[in-house]
């Protein structure tokens, strides 16, 4: 059985084409990703390579937080370590979050701003299948370039491993991240946007709603930056089977909402 | 009997706030017809489209599109018609080919298929040389005729047109009434037309519905609403400069005129006027316009709104 019909297939690709035509989508998309993942790890290793230990302040206070296997590092591993498991998995989740929102916020919102949404609703697709095209199209983009992101700053973070003589990066926690983590992130930014669709008026106010969904994981993250908790495998792993019950409920609710006359309204 | 194309009973629409856009609408559709549905703009034409097309649910009343409930089977609905309405864009940053074909694979045609019904609809519509423009760049008139492309990429048996000619110059307006009336008398497709343009609907529909504030004022043929109306045919004559005729009004170019009960009371004028002894130059009949009964039909219904 294939996952999308012809139908839906067409609709996949000219969602495709329509985000990729939007300057702001597509900026946002490429250059947001390299920012956070490439830009911002290749700038803090070079600090961290360059700046005399004797010069980083406070570390000991944050050195005493770390995990049994990083307690021997330097400070300057420890410094890197800290980036690539404390710092940088919050980068990194924005990607999916941000990435499925502004996709989802161009396939829904967008077609309903440019007044496309009317004769795509009366083409003789039904609605389910109008839906279903539209969310794994947004899925299927942001885990794309989710992906790709990761392999990127997988390069960097390896390079900062070499040059700080540090074991590999990649731990549990990263694979949980990475596997289950992202991915119910990426339905979750997705089906909010749709349910968020039904009320914003234009591309812009859905993108800024965005915002929010991107408050708790900072806050999550922040909080195990500032010594609150520390996070590890078995907690992704929760947080990852919380947020899938909550892609289902919400799912449920965003395609209840998904009715023509609502969405023309 | 013909079956009937489109049909609805006591249809009715009221929005959130209590407007009522349609008010018990009864209207019979037969296959093949071009029906001209004639209003101002607000009149309720989109909404009764809407309604038939399954975008808008009734608050009371049914309709059935070739005997499918739109509201209950859409999809289906949606696979046997075209809609061409102001409101259903089609993609600006898509050239006007990408634009079809997506519209035909939306219709399940493969990417093959699709191309070529595309590129048959893009010849059809005279616009095969902008087919590589973007949709954005195209003028309100091509706009239009790729509009009216997307409507027709389904083959539909039904066609729903909301002002389908509004935005052209005369020559690309004549042509697509030329390709809608063609459609309806060689391909059998039933036109439903929204319009307000009287004369172009007068041109090409068979029979009329007029609303207003979304009530249906009249629906039948032009004769049979202009005898409704008491919209009579005139008797134009002319005669010899000088002479004058009883019963008749003059009016510009030396022409008499004088109403007729039916067009079947010309003849036994005429001999009357000849016996008389008055020299006929000319004389025709003057049939009532859809504009006329159009307007008759608007003010009875203001006087009975004022009384």
């Amino acid at each position: 059985m294939k996952l999308v019909n012809t139908q839906e297939k067409a609709v996949i690709r000219k969602d495709f084409h329509e985000i990729w035509d939007s300057k702001m989508a597509r900026s946002t998309l490429l250059i947001v990703p390299l920012i956070l993942v490439v830009a911002v790890p290749i700038v803090f290793l070079a600090v961290t390579c360059n700046v005399p230990e004797s010069q980083v302040n406070g570390m000991e206070n944050i050195m005493k937080i770390l995990p049994p296997e990083a307690k021997s590092f330097s400070i300057q591993q420890a410094s890197f370590y800290i980036m690539t498991n404390m710092m940088f998995p919050m980068f990194f989740l924005m990607i999916p979050l941000m990435v499925s929102s502004v996709a989802a916020a161009s396939s829904f919102v967008g077609e309903k701003e440019r007044g496309t949404l009317e004769a795509l609703l009366l083409t003789p697709m039904s609605l389910k299948q109008i839906f279903k095209a539209k969310v794994l199209g947004c899925i299927f983009l942001s885990g794309i370039i989710t992906a790709i992101s990761f392999v990127a700053f997988a390069i960097v973070v390896t390079v900062g491993d070499i040059l700080l003589q540090m074991p590999f990066f990649l731990n549990w926690s990263w694979l949980v991240l990475i596997l289950f983590f992202a991915p119910v992130i990426t339905v979750f930014g997705v089906v909010f946007m749709v349910c968020a669709s039904a009320k914003s008026k234009s591309y812009v106010e859905s993108v800024q709603t965005s915002g929010y969904i991107i408050l708790p994981l900072l806050f999550l993250f922040l909080g195990e930056f500032a010594g609150l908790f520390l996070l590890n495998a078995i907690h992704f792993l929760i947080l990852s089977a919380a947020v899938a019950v909550l892609d289902v409920l919400i799912w449920i609710l965003a395609a209840r909402s998904f009715q023509t006359e609502k969405l023309l309204s | 009997m013909t079956e009937l194309a489109i049909h609805t009973d006591q249809l009715s629409k009221a929005y959130d706030k209590g407007v009522d856009a349609l008010k018990n609408l009864s209207i019979d559709v037969s296959q093949g017809e071009v029906f001209g549905f004639l209003g101002p703009n607000g009149a309720g034409k989109t909404t009764t489209v809407k309604l038939l097309t399954g975008l808008l649910k009734p608050t009371k009343g049914q309709c059935a599109v070739m005997g499918l409930s739109p509201s209950l089977r859409q999809t289906d609905v949606h696979r046997i018609c075209g809609v061409m309405t102001d409101s259903a864009r089609m993609y600006g940053q898509m050239t006007g080919m990408e634009n079809l074909a997506f519209f035909a694979q939306t219709a399940d045609m493969d990417e093959k298929e699709a191309k070529t019904r595309a590129e048959e609809l893009l010849k059809a519509m005279d616009l095969w040389n902008a087919r590589d423009k973007k949709l954005r760049a195209y003028s309100t008139g091509m706009t239009q005729r790729l509009s009216l492309a997307r409507a027709l990429v389904n083959r539909p048996k039904v066609l729903f047109l909301d002002e389908p000619t509004s935005g052209l110059d005369p020559e690309n307006a004549q042509a697509v009434n030329r390709l809608i009336s063609s459609m309806a008398s060689g391909q059998g497709v039933t036109v439903f037309l929204c319009t307000h343009q009287l004369r172009y609907a007068q041109d090409i529909c068979e029979r009329y519905g007029i609303i207003e504030k979304g009530e249906l004022l009249a629906c039948g043929t032009l004769e049979s609403m202009s005898k409704s109306a008491q919209i009579y045919p005139k008797a134009a004559i002319r005669v010899k400069d000088g002479d004058e005729l009883e019963g008749f009004a003059r009016t510009d170019g030396g022409w008499w005129q004088t109403d007729l009960t039916q067009e079947e009371d010309m003849p036994p004028l005429l001999k009357k006027l000849v016996g008389d002894g008055h020299e006929i130059y000319e004389a025709r009949i003057v049939r009532p316009t859809l504009e006329d009964i159009y307007f008759r039909y608007v003010q009875i219904h203001g006087e009975e709104a004022l009384s």
